[in-house]
C-alpha cells in the first residue's frame, strides 16, 4: 500500500438480503485531497459511509485507515482512530446549546468525561475553542440557542464546527451542503477547503459546482459500483457518466 | 432397568415429563409475545394475566354454565382475545407512535389492574378443575406412568405451535403479516386494512396465552397469580430465543423446559433460576438471542420523555430545598416512621429516574439492588455486628458489584429487551433470595438492631434515626443533582439525545450507560441499606419484581426526567399504599390504574407538567 494512501477499502460489498447496496468496491483515498463520491439517488453512497466508519458491518471486503485493518472495528474506535463522519441527515444534540454541542466533542478529545462528581462549570475551559469554532462556520452570534431552534442549513453548519472540534484526520461529510442557502454554500465551501489543508476529506455532495470547484480527485458510483474514477475533467467527460449520472440532471 | 447416574428412571422421566409440560407452556406463551411483538412492537406484559384468565375462562364456563373442558377450550381463548381487541382498540393503539417503553408501562399496569380483581375475588389458593373424562387415567410405559392428558397437553400445543408457524410462514395472510409490520403503508395500498389486522394479531396472541391457561388450568389449579411469575420465565425465554423468530420461540420454549426439568433431577436447588444463568450467558454470547437477527449498532433508544426532560437548573435546587424543608416540619405532623419509608423509596425512585429519564435506559429490574442490599445490610448488622454507617455502607457495596455484573451483561442490549433482561435478573436474584441460607426465605432477617451510629448516636432514638435518613437521603440527592450537571451528565445527555453522533465524535457510548447504571444501582442500593436499618427488617418484599414496577411508577407519576419529581411520586405512592392499606388487593388495583392513566394522559408527571406550566425545567 503506498504511502499517501491514508484510507483504502478492497472489494467492499453490502448485501441486504440479496440487494447488493455496495458492490466490490474498491476505493483509495489520497492523504491531503478532498475526494467527492457521487452518483444519483440511491447509489450505495451513504452506505459506503456507514461501511467506511464501520456503522454497519461490511458484508465483504477490508478496510484500511492509516495502514490499519479496521474492518472488525467498533465505530467509536473508528473515529478514535481519526475519522470522523457525519451524516446525511442532519446530527445535532438537538436540546443542547451551540455551545454545548461543540463541547460535547471538545471533551472527548480533551478528557474529564466520565467525571460525576465535578460541577458541569469545569467544562466551560473548553468555551473559547467552542466559540472560535462556532466563529468559523457562521454561528458565533447564536450560540446560546439550542440546536432545535436553528433552521436546517445551520444545523448542518454547527454539525461540521462539531465535527472539526476533534480536530480529525480525515473527515468523511455526507452531503454537507444540503439544505443551505448560497450564502451558506460560500462559507461551508471555503471552510472545508480551509480545514482541508492539513487533512483529508471524503464527502458525498450532488451540488456540482462545489464538486468542481473543491475536489482532487472524483469518484462515480451507480447501483452500488464505481463507474468513472478521476478529476472533475475526466469524469465529467465520461460519456458512462453523462448517460449515468449528468443526464439525471443534477446540479 | 437402568440407572442414571444413580438418578431412578421414574424421577428422571418424570421430570422430563414436566419440563416438556412446562416447555409447552412457554412455548405458547413466547409465541403468542413474538406475534405480538412483531406486528405492533409492544411487549405484552398483560400475557401472563390473559393465560391466567383464559384457566378461569374454563372455570367460570364448567361453574356457571356446566361447560366442561373441550368446548371451554375454544369458547375461553374466544372470549379472552374478545377482551384483548378491546384493550387494544382502547388503550394500546394510542401507544404506536410513542417509545415502545409505554406499551410495556401500559401493559405492565393492566396486568395489576387484572390480577388485582382476581385476587381480590378468589384470594392465592387455588381452585381445582377437574381433566376432562376422555383424559382421565394413563398409560404404564415400561419406564414410567404417562398420564393421558399431560400426553394430550404436550401433543396439542406442539401441533397449536406449528399451525401459528405455518400460518405465519407459509401462507398468504401470514406474508401480508410479515410485510404489514416492515412496510405498513405499502400493504395499505394493496388495499388492506392495516390497522384491523393489527387489532386482530393482538386478538391472536391473547387467545394463544387464554389457550395455555385453559390446557393448564387441570395440572396447576386455577390461580389469580399463576401468570404471574410466569411471565417473567417467558421474558427470558424470549430474551434466550431472540424476538423475531417464530420458530425459534417454539423450540426455546419446549428446550428451556426440558432443561428445567432435568435440573430439577440433577440439582433441585437451581431448577427456578436456570433459565435465567442460561439467559445471562446466551447474552454474553450472542446478545441479540439464539435465533434473533443482529440488532444494527446504531439503532438509537429513543426516549419518549427526552423532550421534557430538564436538566432542570436553579429552580431544581430550589425545589429539593422545599422538599428539605417539608422533611424537616413534618415529623411534628406525620408519623417519622412513615416518612422515613417515604424519603427511602424517594431515594430508590431518584436512582431509577437516573437511568430511565437520563439515559433512556427503562430497568424494570432494580429492586435487585434495593432488595440485596437490604440483606447484606441487615446481614451484616445482625449476624457481623457491624456498626449501621458500616452495614450500609457494606449493603450498598454489594448493590454496586452486583450492578457492574448485571450491567455489564445487559447494557448491550437497548429499549424493550432492557426492561426484560433486567427483570429477569431481579428474577433470578429473587428466587435465590427464597433459597439461599442467610436470607431467611419467606421470614425475611427480622429484628436487625439499628444499633449506634459511630458508635455514638443510639439510632433506637426516632429523632436521631430521622436525623441520619434526612442526612443520607438529601445528600445523595444533591450528589445526584451534581452527576446530572458533571462533565459525565453532559455526556449521557448527548447520548440520549442522539446515540449515533455520539459514536461517531467517538464515544464509547455503553460504558457511559453501564456507568450510570452502577451509578443507579449504587443509589438503591443505599436506598435499601438504609431501609434495612430503619425497619429493622429485609424481606421478600424488597426483591419482588413488583417493587421494581412500583419504582418506575412512582418515577412516571412524579415525572420521568425531572430531577426531584421521583421524590413527590413516591411520597404519593407510599402514602397511598398506607393509607389504602385496609383495603387489600384493591391498593395493587388502583396503582396499575394509575399506571395506566399517567401511560395514556400524563406522560410528563407531575413535576413534568408543572415545568410545563412556569416554562422551566425542573
Ligand atoms: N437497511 C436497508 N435495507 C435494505 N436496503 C437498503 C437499506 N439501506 C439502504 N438500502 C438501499 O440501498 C441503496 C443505497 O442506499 P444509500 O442510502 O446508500 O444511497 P445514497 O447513494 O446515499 O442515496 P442518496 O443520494 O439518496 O442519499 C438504496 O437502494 C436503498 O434503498
Ligand atoms: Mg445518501
Amino acid at each position: 500500500m503506498s504511502n499517501d494512501v491514508i484510507l483504502e477499502a478492497r472489494d467492499l460489498t453490502k448485501d441486504y438480503a440479496g440487494f447488493l447496496a455496495v458492490s466490490g468496491v474498491n476505493l483509495s483515498v489520497r492523504r491531503g485531497t478532498i475526494h467527492a463520491l457521487i452518483g444519483p439517488n440511491g447509489a450505495g453512497k451513504t452506505t459506503c459511509f456507514n461501511l467506511l466508519t464501520k456503522f454497519q458491518q461490511p458484508s465483504r471486503g477490508t478496510i484500511y485507515f492509516k495502514g490499519q485493518d479496521i474492518t472488525s472495528y467498533a465505530p467509536a474506535e473508528v473515529a478514535r482512530l481519526g475519522l470522523v463522519r457525519s451524516f446525511q441527515i442532519s446530527a445535532v444534540f438537538p436540546h443542547l446549546s451551540l455551545l454545548e454541542n461543540v463541547r460535547v466533542a471538545l471533551q472527548r478529545q480533551r478528557g474529564a468525561s466520565f467525571d460525576f462528581w465535578r460541577s458541569k462549570s469545569a467544562l466551560d475551559a473548553y468555551n473559547a475553542r467552542a466559540e472560535e469554532l462556532l466563529e468559523a462556520v457562521g454561528l458565533a452570534d447564536a450560540r446560546h440557542l439550542t440546536a432545535v431552534e436553528l433552521p436546517y442549513g445551520r444545523k448542518r453548519a454547527l454539525e461540521i464546527a462539531t465535527t472539526l472540534a476533534l480536530d480529525p484526520e480525515m473527515m468523511l461529510l455526507d452531503e454537507p451542503m444540503a439544505g443551505m442557502g448560497h450564502e451558506d454554500i460560500d462559507r461551508i465551501s471555503d471552510l472545508i477547503k480551509r480545514v482541508s489543508a492539513n487533512r483529508t476529506v471524503l464527502m458525498v455532495e450532488h451540488n456540482l459546482s462545489v464538486v468542481a470547484k473543491l475536489s482532487n480527485w472524483i469518484t462515480v458510483l451507480t447501483r452500488g459500483q464505481i463507474l468513472a474514477q478521476g478529476d472533475y475533467a475526466t469524469v465529467a467527460n465520461d460519456p458512462k457518466v453523462q448517460q449515468a449520472y449528468m443526464g439525471v440532471g443534477h446540479g | 432397568m437402568f440407572d442414571f447416574l444413580g438418578i431412578p428412571p421414574q424421577a428422571l422421566f418424570g421430570q422430563l415429563l414436566l419440563g416438556l409440560i412446562n416447555g409447552s407452556f412457554y412455548a405458547l406463551l413466547s409465541l403468542g409475545l413474538a406475534v405480538i411483538f412483531g406486528m405492533l412492537n409492544i411487549i405484552n406484559f398483560t400475557h401472563g394475566a390473559q393465560y391466567m384468565m383464559g384457566a378461569f375462562g374454563a372455570y367460570f364456563l364448567l361453574q356457571y354454565l356446566g361447560i366442561g373442558y373441550w368446548w371451554a377450550l375454544l369458547i375461553a381463548p374466544i372470549v379472552v382475545a374478545i377482551t384483548g381487541i378491546v384493550i387494544e382498540r382502547t388503550m394500546l393503539r394510542w401507544l404506536y407512535k410513542l417509545d415502545h417503553l409505554y406499551g410495556l408501562l401500559l401493559t405492565f399496569g393492566l396486568a395489576l389492574v387484572i390480577q388485582g380483581m382476581f385476587r381480590h375475588q378468589y384470594g392465592t389458593s387455588g381452585i381445582p378443575y377437574p381433566i376432562p373424562d376422555a383424559l382421565q387415567g394413563g398409560h404404564r410405559l415400561t419406564f414410567m406412568f404417562l398420564p393421558n392428558y399431560r400426553a394430550w397437553v404436550i401433543v396439542f400445543s406442539v401441533a397449536v405451535c406449528l399451525a401459528t408457524w405455518i400460518l405465519i410462514e407459509r401462507t398468504r395472510l401470514g406474508s401480508y403479516l410479515r410485510a404489514a409490520t416492515e412496510n405498513p403503508a405499502l400493504v395499505r395500498s394493496f388495499g388492506i386494512n392495516v390497522p384491523r389486522m393489527i387489532t386482530l394479531t393482538y386478538g391472536a396472541g391473547v387467545g394463544l396465552a387464554a389457550l395455555a391457561g385453559v390446557l393448564a388450568a387441570p395440572i396447576y389449579q386455577v390461580n389469580p397469580l399463576m401468570g404471574a411469575d410466569l411471565i417473567v420465565v417467558v421474558f427470558a425465554v424470549v430474551v434466550i430465543g431472540g424476538m423475531g423468530s417464530i420458530l425459534g420461540s417454539i423450540i426455546t420454549g419446549f428446550a428451556l423446559g426440558v432443561i428445567e426439568g432435568l435440573t430439577k433431577v440433577f440439582y433441585p436447588e437451581a431448577s427456578n433460576t436456570v433459565i435465567f444463568v442460561i439467559m445471562a450467558l446466551v447474552l454474553l454470547i450472542k446478545p441479540s438471542g439464539l435465533f434473533g437477527r443482529a440488532a444494527s449498532q446504531t439503532s438509537a433508544v429513543e426516549h419518549g420523555g427526552a423532550s421534557a426532560a430538564g436538566d432542570g437548573g436553579r429552580s431544581a435546587l430550589l425545589f429539593l430545598g422545599v422538599l428539605a424543608l417539608f422533611f424537616i416540619i413534618s415529623p411534628f405532623f406525620i408519623y417519622p416512621l412513615f416518612l422515613m419509608k417515604a424519603m427511602c423509596f424517594a431515594l430508590f425512585a431518584c436512582a431509577v429516574n437516573l437511568l430511565v429519564g437520563y439515559s433512556g435506559l427503562l430497568s424494570f429490574g432494580h429492586a435487585m439492588f434495593l432488595g440485596s442490599s437490604a440483606y447484606v445490610s441487615a446481614h451484616a448488622a445482625k449476624v457481623w455486628g457491624f456498626s449501621p454507617e458500616l452495614a450500609i455502607l457494606t449493603g450498598t457495596g454489594a448493590s454496586v458489584v452486583l450492578g457492574i455484573i448485571t450491567g455489564a451483561l445487559t447494557i448491550r442490549r437497548q429499549g424493550i429487551y432492557f426492561a426484560m433482561t433486567t427483570l429477569a435478573f431481579a428474577q433470578m436474584i429473587y428466587f435465590f433470595a427464597l433459597q439461599a441460607p442467610f436470607t431467611g426465605g419467606e421470614d425475611g432477617i427480622q429484628g436487625v438492631p439499628r444499633g449506634f451510629l459511630f458508635g455514638l448516636f443510639d439510632l433506637h432514638n426516632q429523632v436521631t434515626m430521622y436525623c441520619f435518613v434526612f442526612a443520607i437521603v438529601f445528600g445523595t440527592l444533591l450528589m445526584m443533582y451534581r452527576i446530572i450537571h458533571s462533565p459525565f451528565g453532559e455526556i449521557l445527555k448527548a447520548i440520549r439525545e442522539n446515540e449515533p453522533r455520539a459514536i461517531s465524535l467517538g464515544y464509547r457510548t455503553e460504558r457511559y450507560k453501564l456507568m450510570a447504571f452502577v451509578l443507579s444501582a449504587t443509589i438503591a442500593g443505599l436506598a435499601g441499606a438504609t431501609k434495612a436499618i430503619v425497619f429493622q427488617l429485609a424481606s421478600l418484599t424488597d426483591v419482588h419484581w413488583s417493587m421494581s414496577g412500583e419504582a418506575v411508577l412512582m418515577t412516571l407519576v412524579g415525572g420521568l426526567g425531572t430531577v426531584f419529581g421521583p421524590v413527590i411520586g413516591a411520597f404519593i405512592i407510599i402514602a397511598m399504599q398506607n393509607y389504602l392499606a385496609q383495603f387489600g388487593q384493591w391498593v395493587t388495583v388502583i396503582q396499575g390504574f394509575i399506571f395506566i392513566v399517567c401511560v395514556l394522559a400524563f406522560r410528563r408527571g407531575i413535576m413534568g407538567e408543572i415545568a410545563n406550566k412556569i416554562g422551566k425545567p425542573l
